[in-house]
């Protein structure tokens, strides 16, 4: 007996509901009102300066490098640049490194105390940061790092922060799987590095990005530790520009987008991780 | 009431941890023996290894100077000799209260607290309730919207401090154009903390949204369909479902949203300009001058003490208030 079978189902009418159209309007004016600045921006760092004050049209008449020119030569930025990376790099080198250490330890062993040492490290996040910067500056100075990058770099080894979301992951381990190798005879250092920092790639990746970003940006405390140009970070540097070159909107704009491009196509590539890393301290529990 | 005899022996062999009812006498293990057994564990190494940096690095770089945050703030520090520096009490609050500018810092963080804090929620609610529900483009949406938290703080000032300029700025030329008047944006004392604000807003609001939505996603689907075929509308599914269920978020996006708004400093400091005045003389910036330009340490570290102080009992009562007591 043949059945016949519809070929295709009746089309289903798209219903394009007013609450859905809202949405995508509201969403879209917001997605605009946070990206025009940058393409504003991005597209006057273009302008040669007569430009830049005079004119209101989006797109440059006369192209030119002037003003990324100018911020290379006059002030200290490929110093800064370097400075930048070096400070930032370490730490969350560091970071990443220590906090799936620590939170390694404190997820997976048990030792005496272990609970109130880990509420004690957390009872730091409390601490807003003006209280400990008089203290700190000093520290720092009395331990031989003021006024050099180590000074930012030492105070970014290790991150409670850091400890508590790698804490939060570790829990997840099984068990099974550190006993399976410590019984194939695995030392503890080779089941850290073998097994649980393969395994913990994702919560690390977003931790390195959050790190990162942390102190690529970081302002007041560089600002209060480095002194001298040569020492001075991209951010320190940029804040200059206000006094030093406080009309030459042109370096201004030139100096912002090196700042700004470059974490924007890291972004391009892996917004998924910077964005993982925001999510993750919201984790229900 | 009867005294438990310390040497009763069943409480002799709880102690040893073993069971009492077992009648059998478990001699104790030998001390020096479990140490031994403890050293020669290379669980117990690793963990050494890692703990004792992690503990040295803590106390140096973070208890040694909270501890020593409230020695210095009932001090006169001395730079140049910090051990000769006399005890004065809580003079260094006293030259505080006395300070004209402390109050005003006092009053523009708490505002600026209060409009970041007003402003921010009501909009990352009604964004991610957007972004939660919309049928498409979730990613795409949510990645434009969060484009503003990665780039760098100081970048942004300046682009905003140059396109707010009041003359030859891009924001008036806009305005001007839609045939409104110019407005005088950081330039001016009275507009100058709302832009501020506006921009830092502009700024933070995508971690915001980025965390609500995550929070509504989590919710579970059954719940809101069970609304549905109870035949709620959206209005009502969003105050009786969304957002008793978000409480959990919603406690930690209010706690780091009022830890962050009343500990502004790169925003204020960089986007002050001469026109603004002292409306933009946040706490933050009072303490950082008390240090570094006065060099009045002890001033500087009462004041930073005061904003603990603040910001702890905001968000205990946060926390007291809205903290949901009950989970899904």
């Amino acid at each position: 007996m043949a059945t016949t079978y519809p070929t295709a189902l009746p089309p289903r009418r798209r219903s394009i509901s007013l609450g859905q159209s809202l949405m995508h309007i509201f969403l879209f004016v917001w997605c605009v009102i946070a990206v025009a600045p940058f393409i504003w921006s991005f597209l006057a760092s273009f302008k040669p300066f007569r430009e830049l004050v005079s004119s209101q049209d989006l797109f440059p008449h006369t192209w030119t490098l002037n003003g990324y020119r100018e911020i290379f030569n006059r002030a200290h930025f490929l110093t800064a640049v370097r400075n930048s990376i070096i400070s930032a790099v370490s730490v969350t080198v560091a970071t990443c490194f220590t906090s799936a250490a620590v939170g390694y330890v404190f997820a997976k062993y048990r030792f005496w105390g272990k609970e109130q040492l880990f509420t004690l490290l957390l009872a730091t996040l409390m601490v807003p940061f003006a209280v400990v910067l008089v203290p700190l500056y000093i520290t720092i100075y009395k331990i031989g790092l003021g006024n050099s990058l180590g000074g930012i770099i030492v105070t970014g080894f290790w991150s409670t922060f850091g400890i508590f979301l790698m804490r939060q992951f570790m829990e997840t381990i099984p068990f099974e799987l550190i006993d399976a190798a410590r019984i194939d005879g695995a030392s503890e250092w080779r089941i850290f590095f073998r097994i649980v920092l393969p395994l913990a790639t994702a919560p690390l990746a977003a931790l390195a990005i959050f790190s990162f970003l942390g102190n690529w940006d970081s302002y007041l405390w560089p600002l209060v530790v480095l002194n001298s140009p040569e020492k001075q970070t991209i951010p320190l540097i940029l804040s200059g520009l206000r006094s030093l070159y406080w009309t030459r909107y042109d370096m201004w704009t030139a100096g912002s987008m090196l700042t700004v491009v470059p974490i924007m196509i890291l972004y391009a590539f892996a917004s998924k991780w910077f964005i993982r890393g925001i999510a993750m301290t919201g984790i229900k529990g | 009431m009867a005294k438990v005899r310390t040497d009763d022996p069943r409480l002799q062999a709880l102690r040893l941890g073993e069971q009492a009812t077992a009648g059998q006498f478990i001699p104790r293990p030998d001390r020096r023996a479990a140490v031994a057994r403890t050293l020669r564990r290379p669980q117990f190494w690793f963990g050494v290894t890692v703990l004792i940096p992690t503990l040295i690095w803590y106390w140096i770089f973070s208890f040694q100077p909270i501890f020593s945050a409230f020695w210095i703030a009932v001090h006169k520090y001395q730079v140049l000799a910090p051990s000769t520096s006399p005890f004065i009490g809580f003079d260094n609050f006293r030259y505080l209260w006395a300070n004209p500018l402390f109050l005003v810092a006092v009053r523009n963080t708490l505002l600026w607290g209060v409009l970041a804090f007003t402003l921010t929620l009501p909009l990352a609610l009604l964004l991610s309730v957007c972004l939660a529900n919309v049928a498409r483009g979730r990613n795409l949406y949510q990645f434009f919207i969060f484009l503003p938290v990665v780039v760098s703080l100081v970048a942004i000032t300046l682009l905003f401090r140059m396109l707010m300029d009041p003359d030859i700025g891009q924001f008036n030329t806009i305005l001007n154009a839609l045939g409104l008047h110019s407005w005088t944006w950081l330039s001016d004392s009275s507009s100058a903390l709302p832009t501020a604000v506006g921009i830092g807003v502009w700024k933070g609001i995508g971690g915001t949204v980025v965390l609500l939505t995550a929070g509504m996603l989590n919710i579970p689907a059954e719940l809101q369909d069970a609304a549905l075929v109870d035949g709620a509308n959206e209005w009502q599914r969003f105050w009786k479902i969304t957002l008793p269920l978000l409480s959990h978020t919603l406690v930690l996006v209010m706690v780091l949203l009022a830890i962050g708004s009343l500990q502004e400093f790169t925003l204020p400091q960089l986007l002050s300009t001469s026109g603004a005045g002292n409306s933009l003389y946040v706490l933050n910036i009072l303490i950082y001058n008390e240090a570094f330009q006065n060099l009045r340490f002890g001033t500087a570290t009462a004041a930073a003490l005061l904003q603990f102080a603040f910001i702890l009992v905001i968000s205990m009562v946060q926390l007291k208030l809205i903290r949901p007591k009950w989970s899904y």
